[in-house]
């Protein structure tokens, strides 16, 4: 029989299992960013003139642009001109059927425990697959197109359905909102596409696995969800990457629109490569996500389970316009060896009596490092507006940290607001009785913390909660004893 | 390629050169004017702040206020004016007993000071006299630079007074000691730039009383450091008290180090002032340390007040509590900024802080940011920050016994920033901060009755 020890160095080698990556042929831009490369991109997308243009533009303001600095996590210096902007897997056409799609594609997704097939017929979650910078299937559509859902990759949709896209691609993060987003506005390659007609209550939840798979690769994906009034979605998000030495870049933008009495739930599970336990290689996952509530009594939740990426660098917001509109902001982060994170939310309040709830679990363990940075800005016109703010951190060994760094500005005398924040280790007593009830000690630790989360699991749909309470396990192995 | 150079916004802003004009023509009346050491101290400190230049709202430590458009401007050196007695009698506290440093925009005014008869082991003398008197002792006693802080830096090359604050190991003072800083009007637009300095030996007390008393109406600016070191069981009491006028700005920095078991208990109140920012650094240097830092500021009309709290466990078994609470009237705008940093060693920490707010006008405004930066893993630290309007069942409550809706809320906001003046342990201070805070109470000419 395997010893403790024996288990635990098994699953610690196993513990990122997703890090295989595949041989296939692709296409890929040289490397380095300049304007002929952003019109590379424009021309492998076949990019309407507007589009081109609105590349271009980014990519100057981009240049005048200062990498920010504020964040609290630490890398050396990215060389932008070493990173291919584009790389897709080398295919003909967008196959017209799934059982077109590459075989060696296919059975990298089966690996990740994704099967493209029978996730179709067997979940029910219609799904996007991109990988590197390209969607390579999308699953259910003839279903979703009979209820007038459109959900389709970014670059189809630009080709297909050019005045939705004109009138909402970067109305939520403009091109030259900040250097990633201004980065990614200039290079993005594709990224999904979802649109809810009026009255629309999506029967599925529409989900994108992303995956990075060359070398020396950035993916800059941009996804575009539009509720109109009175619908209703749920957007899943995964993603995984192979195991390399170097740092690869992930600048991803989202933007959610949420009309009249429209509601959008946008859950993640991320989980790329986080590097090995001396902090070698990983992702930086630096990416943007912002929802306007336009519409009165419209709702956008976000929900996130953060445990991969060397670092972690993002603060899905919510611009709560509308009156009488709510945000909401679920999250678990786990940091582990060399791990760095800096996540956490915005929430403007600017219609009137606008609600917003925010709860931020994070788990720092090994040398990790990790942040808590949250804004809650009531402005002059939101009257009656209401928020409620819950930070804990949770410390696992004497090596690690744990940050919160919350912002609270409030221009309205009848706005409320109410943070509360709390640091902590693991209780000695919970363990001690977990331990005398004879549960070992990782499976009592991983028992607490998921107690310790359990407020955000519960948000989470259920294919997802499942998979993100093995991943909380996961992360935490050998932390522990 | 390589792509373009980005351009780098500075954070800083230059100095306007007044104030090397200013300094040219003080070099020579300041005190210690005579000696090399003084003058070379003076002089690197002036240098390191015009190369690190007046911060803007992009340095994070100055988010929420714009120094530049109270400080950037045209000052020269306060002059002394005559006041007498009776000008000062009013804002005596600690009792009639307390001794007292009387300094009069940024002036030592001796006549009305008194610190004598003190019991051995304690020295007690103003500044300006040391570095005229023992220049040498002086440049090294107040130490050489340290990282560069703009105000700091001003600071050291204009100090003109202040006081030297020295008890020996056990050494008691029986009363509190009062420094009481008086601002008045001047024609043009002056600075003044006094400094404290307290060093408590082993098992030595004190109760200090700082007063800060505005009467000027034009552009006064005072720039306060404070140096206070605390030795193993040293028991520092330090009331203070901002009783600012239109026009009189105040920026101070207090760097605070305790040693073993050292105890502090600071209660400041900020209750006028054009812009008043107080800086704190909190060191929790050896084991065992109580720290208590307790805040209220009610900013009215367009006034501006930032407090920033730095504190930082160094050692095990330190326990800090921060407890500020703000009340924002009129046009004012108020930021509050704690952070509490647990360093590697400090395992078992106890941090507490809480931030509560009230707006009463809806051009008022709050930004509150507590922070925690925390490394190591056996501690307890939290955190809470609230901001919103009087409770409706308090008011409710009071509405049902009888009160009118005016009265009812003058009182629960008087209530509201009193709990924080009620933790001044000098008597006087909290009789004189009530009376401020009355004024400064909507409907509180109606509260008189009640002090």
């Amino acid at each position: 029989m395997a010893t403790a020890l024996e288990t635990v160095q098994d699953y610690a080698a196993k513990a990122y299992k997703y890090g295989f990556s595949t041989a296939i042929e692709s296409d890929m831009a040289p490397k380095g960013l300049n304007e002929d490369i952003v019109r590379l991109i424009s021309a492998k997308k076949n990019d309407p003139e507007w589009l081109a243009e609105w590349r271009l533009e980014a990519f100057r303001r981009w240049l005048t642009m200062e990498e920010p600095t504020w964040q609290k996590v630490h890398y050396p210096p990215i060389d932008y001109q070493d990173v291919h902007y584009y790389a897709a897997p080398k295919i003909k056409e967008r196959p017209k059927s799934l059982d077109e799609i590459d075989p060696e594609i296919r059975s990298t997704y089966d690996k990740l425990g994704i099967p493209i097939k029978e996730q179709e017929i067997l979940a029910g979650v219609a799904v996007d697959y991109v990988w590197d910078s390209v969607s390579v299937a999308t699953t259910f559509r003839a279903k979703l197109e009979e209820l007038g859902i459109i959900f389709c990759s970014v670059s189809e949709a630009v080709h297909d359905h050019p005045e939705l896209v004109r009138k909402y691609l970067g109305s939520v993060v403009p091109a030259g909102d900040n250097f990633f987003a201004a980065l990614n506005a200039a290079v993005f390659t594709d990224g999904s596409f979802v649109y809810v007609p009026k009255g629309v209550r999506c029967p599925m939840e529409l989900s994108t696995y992303f995956r990075i798979n060359e070398m020396n690769t950035g993916q800059f994906e941009r996804t575009l969800i539009i509720a109109e009034a009175g619908s209703y979605v749920s957007y899943l998000e995964g993603c995984t990457a192979p195991q390399r030495d170097e740092n690869q870049l992930h600048a991803a933008v989202v933007e959610l629109i949420a009309l009249d009495d429209a509601e959008i739930k946008y859950s993640t599970v991320q989980n790329w490569y986080p590097g090995n336990a001396e902090g070698k290689g990983g992702i930086y996952n630096f990416v943007t996500k912002r929802g306007t509530c336009r519409g009165k009594r419209s709702k956008i939740s976000w929900t996130q389970v953060e445990t991969g990426s060397a670092i972690t660098w993002k603060y899905p917001s919510c611009i709560l316009q509308g009156d009488d509109s709510v945000g909401e902001f679920y999250s678990v982060a786990v940091t582990n060896n060399a791990q760095q994170a800096d996540t956490g939310t915005k929430m403007i309040h600017i219609g009137k009596r606008t609600r917003s709830r925010i709860v931020s679990k994070g788990i720092s363990a090994g040398r990790a490092d990790q942040t808590y940075r949250g804004l809650v800005r009531m402005q002059k016109g939101a009257e009656g507006a209401r928020n409620h703010t819950q930070c804990d951190s949770m410390l696992i060994g004497d090596k690690c940290g744990a940050h919160t760094v919350p912002y609270i500005e409030i221009k309205n005398r009848t706005a409320q607001a109410e943070h509360e924040a709390t640091t902590s280790k693991i209780s000695d007593d919970q363990l001690f009785y977990c331990r005398s009830r004879g549960i070992p000690e990782e499976d009592a630790v991983a028992l607490i913390v998921n107690g310790f989360c359990r407020e955000v699991m519960n948000e989470l749909p259920m294919e997802f909660a499942v998979e993100a309470r093995k991943l909380l396990g996961i992360s935490l192995e050998g932390s522990v004893g | 390629m390589n792509a373009p150079a980005r351009a780098t916004r500075s954070r800083y802003v230059p100095p306007i050169p007044a104030f090397a004009d200013a300094f040219a023509a003080a070099r020579a009346s300041l005190p210690g004017k005579e000696a090399p050491s003084i003058l070379d101290w003076r002089q690197r400190h002036f240098d390191r702040f015009v190369e690190t230049g007046l911060p803007t709202s992009r340095v994070e430590q100055w988010k929420y206020t714009n120094i530049a458009r109270a400080a950037n401007v045209p000052m020269a050196l306060a002059a002394r004016p005559n006041v007498g007695l009776g000008d000062v009698q009013r804002y005596f506290t600690g009792g009639p007993l307390a001794r007292r440093l009387i300094f009069v925009n940024g002036h030592l005014a001796s006549e009305l000071s008194h610190v004598r008869g003190l019991p051995r082991g304690m020295r007690i003398e103003s500044l300006g006299t040391l570095l005229q008197d023992e220049p040498d002792w002086s440049a090294r006693a107040l130490g050489g630079p340290a990282e560069p802080h703009s105000f700091a830096d001003l600071n050291a090359a204009f100090l003109q007074s202040g006081a030297w604050i020295e008890l020996g190991d056990g050494a008691v003072l029986e009363h509190p000691l009062q420094l009481l800083f008086l601002t008045v009007g001047q024609p043009a637009a002056v600075m003044a730039h006094p400094r404290i300095v307290v060093r408590l030996g082993k098992e030595a007390r004190l109760h200090l009383i700082e007063t800060h008393i505005g009467l000027a109406e034009g552009h006064c600016l005072t720039n306060l450091v404070g140096h206070y070191e605390l030795g193993e069981k040293a028991r520092l009491v330090h009331d203070r008290l901002q009783l600012g006028s239109a026009g009189t700005s105040f920026v101070g920095l207090n760097r605070q180090r305790l040693a073993e078991r050292a105890e502090l208990k600071q209660t400041l109140a900020t209750l006028g002032g054009s812009l008043v920012r107080n800086e704190t650094d909190l060191h929790l240097a050896g084991r065992f340390v109580e720290a208590q830092l307790n805040g209220v500021y009610m900013p009215i009309g367009e006034e501006h007040v930032d407090n920033v709290i730095r504190v930082h466990h160094e050692a095990p078994d330190g326990h800090s509590d921060q407890f500020y609470k703000g009340v924002m009237d009129g046009r004012a705008h108020a930021a509050f900024a704690g952070k509490i940093i647990v360093h590697q060693d400090a395992q078992r920490t106890n941090a507490f802080q809480r931030n509560n707010n009230l707006l009463l006008s809806d051009d008022a405004e709050i930004s509150s940011k507590p922070e925690l930066e925390i490394y190591a893993d056996d501690v307890k630290c939290s955190h809470g920050a609230t901001c919103g309007e009087l409770d409706p069942t308090a008011l409710f409550y009071l509405r049902s016994r009888g009160l009118d809706r005016a009265q009812a809320e003058s009182i629960l906001t008087f209530a509201f920033a009193a709990e924080v003046i009620e933790r001044f342990v000098d008597p006087a201070v909290r009789k004189l901060a009530r009376e401020c805070l009355v004024v400064r109470t909507p409907g509180g000419a109606g509260l008189s009755d009640l002090l």
